[in-house]
């Protein structure tokens, strides 16, 4: 295996079609503009690209099948270079990374682009829309009527049973994600939030509210990434992949994710995630303790309370003290998500794993500004997405 | 009267108590449902499915409110009203979802509820069913 430094990183401020910020633009505009940007934060040329790995949507451009990377590609301009379109759900842009990440570490290219975008469609988001007694979601949909943040809420229920969170607490979550996001460029939403504001917002989904799940955007990122060998031409401080891994729910996860299942022995969580992190510190030989921060999926506020718990950042059931005695700001001892987090970006659903990538990267450099965790050492990046799919990575300095 | 039939086919009776008609491998105990052919159990030697079906109690696990329509392919009578889903596991080692019968506000984790045909919406003079809970003993 060989070592892989990230050297360009670039990212299209994220928003709502039709406003300001993304207007009418397609997805290969936003992934245009930061490949752009990546190339020449990098100073690299397109034609030093040797192969793409790129997220795949469900939503927007790919010729309706999902082949993004291949827009990008003659976009930018058609070299003839292969291209890796990946599909996971939420998870893509993750899983486009580690594509890329052990393409690279593996000897088969020196310098790869990874990116993802999306331009999202109004409203929630529609199943499959298969009418077949056969499939599992039109199951859930037609016999029961489960709306997508139904399922976050129900973790978040369980959540107050088992540790008396209070509806103030994930309130404050989107408090701080709110004040991280201030003067952050990218985010869609850079204003501050009041508890009151938020506890004014109402119910999605009993008990989560409109500020306490994160909207969909459009938005992209892209990053180069190539071995530390050849970053010398570049750059003499590069970002150091310490690792990216993969993985996917196993037959133990009790999270009612379909109609029905086993009653479980033990706790029921997020297999996917705790398996790809898990994995992640492992093969990198890094400790939780030694996270300087995290970037983690939180689709919803609750995520950041019992994710960091279900990884073994902090204790079972010590999330929200750690979250009101400030400890998951930018400068507190667990940092989390100093981006601002999807609740203030909104989910530009594959392009998110990239995403996480570029923060990290300039967090790691000490590029943030005013939500820079001070002397970021080592970042953790996870996401998540439908099937079961789970990315994780750690970046360093 | 009128008349009631299953909003899908073949996933319950109700003719003497609630059955949904599910499946359990008998090597390894894995509950099922609906059906399934072969047994999903990665540690489990050898699938050996038996029909079987699940009726009775559970307890909430947890519970959630769709404050909000979700999308087709949910059907419902006009006008949408929220409803409570919950998360129950049943006492024969099945965890399932579906709607409620209360209210929220009389909704706890670990209540004790039971299972119960209910009409989820109609179609013509048809009234569709579905399995919901409700309070056990109570209402
Ligand atoms: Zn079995």
């Amino acid at each position: 295996m060989r070592e892989v430094v990230v050297v360009g990183v670039g990212m299209h401020r994220f928003g709502k079609t039709g406003d300001s910020v993304v207007g009418t633009k397609s997805v290969t505009e936003l992934c245009r503009h930061a490949v752009d940007m990546a190339l020449a934060d990098a100073g690299v040329k397109w034609k030093q690209i040797e192969a793409v790995s790129a997220a795949s949507s469900r939503f927007s451009g790919g010729k309706g099948w999902g082949l993004n990377g291949n827009d990008v590609v003659e976009n930018v301009g058609s070299t003839g270079i292969p291209i890796y379109n990946l599909s996971a759900g939420c998870a893509a842009g993750g899983n486009a990374f580690n594509v890329g990440y052990s393409m690279v570490a593996g000897g088969i290219y020196d310098m790869m682009l990874v990116v993802g975008g999306e331009v999202m469609p109004k409203g929630m988001i529609q199943t499959s829309g298969v009418e077949e007694a056969t499939d599992p979601e039109f199951l859930r949909q037609r016999c029961v009527g489960i709306p997508g943040p139904a399922f976050w809420a129900t973790l978040a229920r369980r959540r107050m049973h088992d540790y008396g969170t209070t509806e103030e607490q994930f309130a404050k979550v989107t408090v701080k994600a709110r004040k991280c996001s201030v003067g952050n460029p990218y985010a869609r939403f850079q204003k501050e939030v009041s508890i009151a504001e938020v506890l004014a917002s109402p119910y999605v989904s009993n008990p989560l509210r409109l500020f306490e799940i994160c909207p969909v955007s459009n938005g992209a990122a892209a990053a180069i990434i190539c071995t530390r060998e050849k970053a010398r031409q570049f750059t003499a401080k590069p970002i150091t992949v310490a690792t990216s891994t993969v993985a996917t729910m196993t037959f133990e996860d009790a999270l009612p994710r379909g109609l029905a299942g086993p009653v479980p022995a033990g706790a029921s969580f997020h297999t996917e995630a705790r398996g790809a992190v898990l994995k992640a510190f492992e093969k990198a030989g890094i400790g939780p303790k030694e996270v300087s921060f995290t970037e983690l999926q939180d689709n919803t506020c609750y995520y950041e309370l019992a994710f960091p718990e279900e990884w073994g950042l902090c204790e079972p059931g010590e999330a929200e003290r750690l979250l009101e005695a400030g400890e998951t700001a930018p400068t507190g001892r667990m940092p989390i998500n100093p981006s601002g987090g999807f609740v203030s970006f909104g989910e530009a659903t594959t392009a998110m794993g990239v995403f996480q990538i570029a923060e990290t990267t300039w967090q790691l450099r000490g590029q943030a500004g005013g939500r820079q965790v001070p002397d970021a050492k080592v970042g953790l990046t996870q996401t998540l997405g439908l099937g079961g799919n789970a990315t994780a990575a750690i970046l360093k300095r | 009267m009128e008349n009631h039939s299953p909003c899908v086919p073949g996933l319950f009776e109700d003719q003497g108590g609630v059955h949904l008609l599910g499946a359990r491998c008998v090597t390894c105990g894995t509950p099922y449902f609906p059906r399934q052919a072969a047994c999903r159990n990665p540690h489990c030697g050898e699938s050996k499915m038996e029909d079987c079906s699940f009726s009775g109690r559970g307890t909430v696990w947890s519970y959630s409110v769709a404050d909000f329509s979700p999308p087709a392919p949910f059907k419902c009578d006009p006008p949408f009203k929220p409803y409570v889903i919950a998360v129950v596991d049943l006492e024969n080692g099945l965890r399932i979802v579906g709607q409620m019968m209360n209210e929220f506000e009389e909704m706890k984790v670990g209540a004790l509820v039971e299972l119960v045909i209910d009409t989820l919406y109609h179609e013509g003079d048809v009234a569709r069913t579905t399995w919901k809970f409700k309070p056990a003993g109570g209402h």
